[in-house]
């Protein structure tokens, strides 16, 4: 295969770099173009552009490698390129809140998705409880803050903590139980932690809790704009930048694993359960350890996500989160960190893009996803093998 | 006398009414190679889900090199150094033939999650000196699995299914390997080739036995140093290929009862 | 203090028949595709708006009493429609994840729900808003000293008729014996003649019709219903189907009956207890899963290695 790739990659014209370019910049440009279109047809044309892309994709699988090969060579680049282009992003929105918006929500499901694709992409364990592990997070920090003045960064590391202690709990059923069984024990766990945030006077009931306060950094409100060379941004702009780190850290974080013993571990178990401890693989902890991976960065994201709304309620954190959040995974790829992003942005934009079907929006998506599993049951990126070596 | 490899002390099991291995005694002795062999239905993969792991025994011990592993979780016995194979091959699918043999590297490596996440450099040098063994252990096997090894192990033919396993199997440098009927899905030329893997594999590795299921009876009569036959769960006889096939009570147990009446 | 109790016995097994009823579809389908079909709940729901609908347009009836023979007639229909649906949800969705990993039959009838409940919402008129449900009887039976109310003993009456009927059914009748045939080993059933598109038909249609009956009696035993009420029954039917062991008809009857039991001993016993009715049901859930992770009744799987 590598052979193949350098073959390729020298009958290819272009140079790596600029092929990286051409990727992240034109990418770029699609997703801004789709986040400020606003008339319909639009929408349904760059959906298009989008749809067409991905069948060249398919039949011609020789781009992707290309593509895959020159990110390979030029790392250095495509880094510091992605780097950049995240952070003068918010200057082409003009403005833009409810893009930004869009974009951030985006973005943090992006986190929770790859933290679900931990277990049910490379170990093949159904969670439907990531939304309740993300609500932990959001309470924790919530009340720490509004209760004892906690600072965002102080509540960050903690609600971490303590929905990875939940995460641990949450695992320890996966000693006895598989599959269907587990699923459920993991769908009655969602329950009760919806119904008790829903009914306890503590955590305000179905109101939930309101008045968030605002994160600052280095004496800069999260509540006001930015203002940077004469520019201005809007005070999303704040968690805008928030998010993607944590998008950067949830990415490093599944690429280090991904590409470690502890990764091949939990693709074993996923092939197959015996034979992986019968190469002495530890089947129970590597699965109470995805739990922990899981929740641990739900957890950021439901911090994140409180600050930034500044008002949470046991709504945000049902039984339905929880599925969207695997329909993403699902949707874009298993175990495909670039596929799982690409759902979360797709399945948080698509619905709120078709605001015209207003009242049909959630029925067409659901349709789509249908649509997806029936036609493309590997997701829109399958996941890959690994390579090693440097070629 | 020298501690044996492996000894099983009356070891057995039930499930239910049904006893599937009844009191069954074996030792294996370092640096040998022994042949269970037995009709269909007999105990015998049974008895190696005994010794691995995958079932607890309700009677009997195992103990490996002196020390008791009876009743251990499987992955903490493969770690003690039982590598195995399996009757319908059980390869990781999806994943590349490389990382299949690089999986069977994992009792021997130690990169934990915060390893992984906070020093990348070292987990990698593990798992890049790990890719090195295996294309090593690929290319003494068989040079077509080396040249496949980026590719997904699912699409390999039989044959070469039973030898990824026995790579992935040495992986672990084990002690002792059970190959559950190696030579099932191999021609006559496959069947001679996986011989002289395995007597060659143990001429790089002293000290290491093998244990073997196998019904091909040209391998039986080659290759090991002892054979063992169970029959409805029992053991029944043991000892070279030679005396044991002209056992009475062996071959009334592979040909049925008037057969040998007849005979 | 007596009536007190008896009140409480009656809600338990009301609510007890109504998610056996769903437990069982759960239960059945599982035996035979080892599929969960997640939507089962939904597609269960749909049989109230359907009686109410034909209610409507056959009987013009909008509320108030009405007599035994437009009750029945609107009851029929809504059980025919609802099960023919559930065949139709196989055919269009469920029947394309046969050789699928179970995840993914298990997303796509999420997502089905999903689009089932939206459909209610968007094209029934004011699907959005709850409607109320007429009660299927009313008034009170006297049994010797014993004076019952009459919906609850027809609930509980009714369903174990027809729970008698299915074993009936699945044990004595040609047909059942199809069923068990497949589920036991399709390819060799197909063998023997039998047709498992028709039986995967069949046991569609008898889960989907169960679990109308169901819906129909929890609407009822409400006096309302909710385009999204289908959510929470199928939960509640698929936790009873697993607590009793998936497959396992007695176990899915007892698995409801448990439910049913920790719903209505905490309701009672507990102050503010219905509000936290459902956490203590899904603990014992989890519990139990536990304790015994193939359920009550089902068999322990032994993997053949």
């Amino acid at each position: 295969m590598s052979t193949t790739l350098t073959n390729i990659q020298s009958r290819a014209a272009l140079p790596a770099s600029l092929i990286v370019a051409a990727t992240e910049i034109g990418g770029a440009i699609l997703l801004g173009a789709f986040l400020l279109a606003e008339s319909t047809p639009l929408v349904v044309a760059l959906l298009a552009v989008m749809g067409a892309l991905f069948a060249a994709l398919q039949l011609r699988p020789q781009i992707e490698e290309v593509i895959v090969a020159a990110f390979h060579d030029a790392r250095g680049l495509a880094t510091v390129l992605a780097v950049a282009i995240v952070l003068i992003y918010p200057f082409f929105l003009g403005g833009n809140t409810y893009a930004l918006h869009l974009l951030i929500v985006s973005l943090l499901y992006s986190v929770l998705a790859l933290a679900l694709n931990f277990q049910l992409g490379s170990a093949n364990i159904p969670n439907f409880a990531t939304g309740a592990t993300y609500g932990i997070g959001a309470y924790t920090s919530a009340l720490l803050a509004i209760h004892f003045g906690w600072t965002f960064w102080a509540t960050l590391p903690a609600a971490a903590i303590v929905a990875t202690v939940f995460g641990f709990l949450l695992g320890i059923p996966s000693m006895r139980t598989r599959d269907s069984y587990l699923a459920l024990v993991t769908i009655a766990f969602g329950i009760v932690i919806h119904q008790m945030l829903n009914n306890l006077s503590w955590t305000g009931g179905p109101n939930g809790l309101v008045g968030i306060p605002a994160p600052s950094l280095l004496g800069h409100s999260f509540m006001r704009p930015i203002e940077l060379f004469g520019f201005r941004l809007p005070s999303q702009a704040n968690f805008y930048y928030l998010s993607a780190a944590l998008l950067g850290l949830a990415i490093l974080s599944a690429k280090r694993l991904h590409e470690s013993r502890v990764g091949l571990a939990w693709n074993a178990i996923r092939a197959d359960e015996l034979a992986a401890k019968c190469q002495g693989i530890n089947v129970v902890w590597y699965k109470i350890l995805a739990f922990g991976v899981d929740a641990f960065l739900a957890a950021f994201a439901g911090t994140i996500y409180a600050f930034y709304i500044s008002y949470i309620s046991p709504d945000n954190f049902t039984f339905l989160v929880s599925v969207t959040i695997m329909t993403m995974v699902i949707v874009g790829g298993m175990d495909n960190t670039l596929g799982v992003i690409l759902g979360a942005f797709l399945l948080t934009m698509l619905p709120e893009k078709l605001r015209v079907f207003s009242d049909y929006r959630l029925l067409f998506v659901s349709v789509v996803v249908i649509l997806f599993l029936i036609l493309r049951p590997k997701g829109l990126f399958p996941q890959r093998q690994r390579h090693y070596g440097g070629h | 006398m020298t501690t044996p490899l492996l000894k099983l002390s009356g070891l057995g099991i039930r499930f239910g009414g049904l006893v599937a291995v009844d009191a069954v005694d074996l030792t294996v002795a370092p640096s040998t190679i022994t042949c269970i062999i037995g009709p269909n239905g007999a105990g015998k993969s049974t008895l190696f889900n005994l010794i691995t792991g995958i079932y607890r025994p309700t009677s009997g011990t195992v103990a490996l090199q002196g020390d008791e592993i009876t009743g251990l979780p499987a992955h903490k016995i493969a770690m003690r150094g039982i590598a195995r194979t399996f009757q319908s091959s059980r390869l990781f699918e999806d994943l590349s033939i490389l990382d299949n043999v690089i999986i069977g590297m994992h009792g021997r490596t130690r990169t934990g999650v915060l390893t992984a996440l906070l020093r990348p450099a070292k987990s990698r040098r593990e798992l890049e000196a790990c890719a090195a063994e295996a294309e090593t252990i690929l290319r003494g096997i068989s040079d077509e699995l080396f040249a496949r090894r980026y590719q997904p192990a699912g699409i390999l033919p039989q044959a070469d299914r039973r030898r990824l396993e026995i790579a992935r199997a040495l992986a672990s440098h084990p002690r002792l390997i059970l190959l559950d009927e190696p030579s099932s899905g191999m021609d006559d030329r496959d069947t001679a080739a996986l011989m002289a893997d395995i007597r060659r594999v143990m001429a790089d590795n002293p000290g290491l036995s093998f244990l073997i299921i196998e019904h091909d009876m040209r391998l039986v009569a080659e290759l090991p140093d002892n054979v063992v036959v169970i029959d409805y769960g029992k053991k029944i006889a043991e000892g070279d290929f030679a005396t044991v096939r002209q056992l009475p009570r062996v071959q009334q147990a592979y040909l049925g009862q008037k057969a040998v009446e007849h005979a | 203090m007596e009536s007190l109790i008896l009140q409480h016995l009656l809600n338990w097994l009301v609510l007890g028949s109504i998610y056996a009823l769903v437990a069982l579809g759960f239960s059945l389908l599982f035996g035979l595709l080892n599929v969960i079909h997640f939507s089962h709940g939904d597609v269960s729901m749909i049989a109230p708006f359907v009686a109410l609908g034909s209610l409507q347009a056959v009987f013009g009836i909008t509320g108030g009493s009405m007599g035994i023979l437009p009750i029945l007639t609107v009851l029929a229909i809504a059980i025919l429609v609802t099960g023919l649906i559930g065949i139709g949800a196989d055919k269009l969705v469920i029947s394309r994840f046969r050789r699928s990993p179970a995840m993914m039959a298990l997303v796509a009838t999420v997502a089905l729900g999903t689009v089932i409940r939206e459909l209610i919402r968007g094209f029934y008129p004011q699907g959005s808003n709850p409607k109320a449900f007429p009660a299927i009887a009313q008034g009170f039976l006297e049994l010797g000293p014993l004076r019952l109310p009459a919906q609850p003993v027809l609930i509980v009456g009714t369903t174990a008729l027809v729970v008698a009927l299915m074993y009936g059914l699945m044990q004595k009748t040609p047909i059942g014996t199809r069923i068990r045939a497949v589920a036991e080993d399709a390819a060799t059933a197909r063998l023997m003649g039998i047709t498992p598109s028709r039986i995967f038909a069949f046991t569609f249609f008898l889960a989907s019709a169960a679990g109308a009956l169901g819906a129909l009696f929890f609407a009822s035993h409400a006096g309302v219903v909710r385009f999204d009420f289908g959510v929470q029954l199928g939960l509640i039917g698929f936790s009873a189907a697993v607590i009793g062991g998936l497959g396992s008809m007695t176990g899915a009857i007892l698995g409801a009956l448990a439910i049913a039991g920790i719903e209505s001993i905490v309701q009672a016993n507990i102050a503010d207890g219905a509000s936290y009715r459902l956490v203590f049901a899904f603990l014992l859930v989890i519990l139990m899963l536990c304790l015994r992770p193939s359920g009550l009744l089902g068999k322990p799987v032994f993997e053949k290695v």
